[in-house]
């Protein structure tokens, strides 16, 4: 993974999320089921993230604790989304890479086997309760 | 290297790469230091076929990501439903040549 690619492919992902929630904050209302996810399309089992959308919809009406009884998840996905754009813009102006190291860093960090045998289990748990919600 | 060393390790490998990357792999092989064959026959490559399994049977969750080192990229697909679906079919076309470039990078390591 080289530091343009990384970039590149944050932009697409930022352009491509905030599109989205435009969208569905200024769309029809009356109109309702979201376009879902593949998993649950096939097989009409939710998928570990389903409902981050509904999540970070609620972050942003400031029901915190509705997203988090939705998908604690969502609450991630929206950091991410409020900080990288700022942090990518540092970067870029600036002609740093402290995003690129912070991500290698955190693909060490993530990648070492206790941490991620955690990570695994958690997003297992969070399944299980999607399942059992019925997302 | 020994010339038949070398065409034995492509004939063996030639799955794992692209084709078009062959040619200066039997080069720089050829050019290569003896000692370094051990160490280059026990490289584990990744199978192509085996990546675009996972690809569409758990694309969706990163799963074929991970299995390639990008962790970075893969718990950005198990967030996002494989990018709303979109990303899991643009990776359905594009993994198996991704695989043979990490690969190729994994070789390039040793030579």
């Amino acid at each position: 993974m080289t530091k343009k690619k990384l970039y590149i492919i944050l932009s697409i992902g930022l352009i491509a999320g905030y599109t989205w929630l435009v969208y569905l904050l200024f769309r029809d209302n009356s109109k309702q089921g979201l376009p879902a996810c593949f998993i649950k399309n096939t097989t009409g089992v939710p998928c570990p993230s389903c409902g981050n959308t509904r999540s970070v919809l609620a972050i942003i009406k400031g029901n915190f604790i509705d997203a988090i009884l939705i998908n604690p998840l969502g609450i991630i996905i929206a950091t991410i989304m409020v900080v990288s754009p700022f942090w990518l813009l540092y970067d870029i102006t600036s002609k740093k890479d402290t995003l690129y190291k912070s991500y290698l860093k955190f693909e060490k960090i993530i990648t070492t086997k206790s941490i991620m045998i955690l990570l695994i289990i958690l997003i297992l748990l969070n399944w299980i309760w999607n399942i059992q919600k019925g997302l | 290297m020994d010339a038949q060393k070398v065409d034995l390790f492509i004939t063996t490998n030639a799955k794992y790469f692209e084709s078009h990357q062959i040619n200066s792999i039997r080069e720089r092989l050829m050019n290569a230091d003896e000692a370094k064959w051990v160490s280059i026959q026990s490289i584990d490559y990744k199978d192509p076929k085996t990546l675009i399994l996972i690809s569409i049977f758990a694309g969706s969750l990163g799963i074929d990501r991970f299995m390639l080192g990008d962790t970075g990229l893969g718990v950005a697909k198990l967030l996002t439903c494989g990018g709303m679906g979109i990303w899991t079919i643009v990776d359905w076309f594009g993994i198996q040549k991704i695989t043979r470039q990490k690969n190729f990078e994994k070789l390039n390591m040793f030579i």
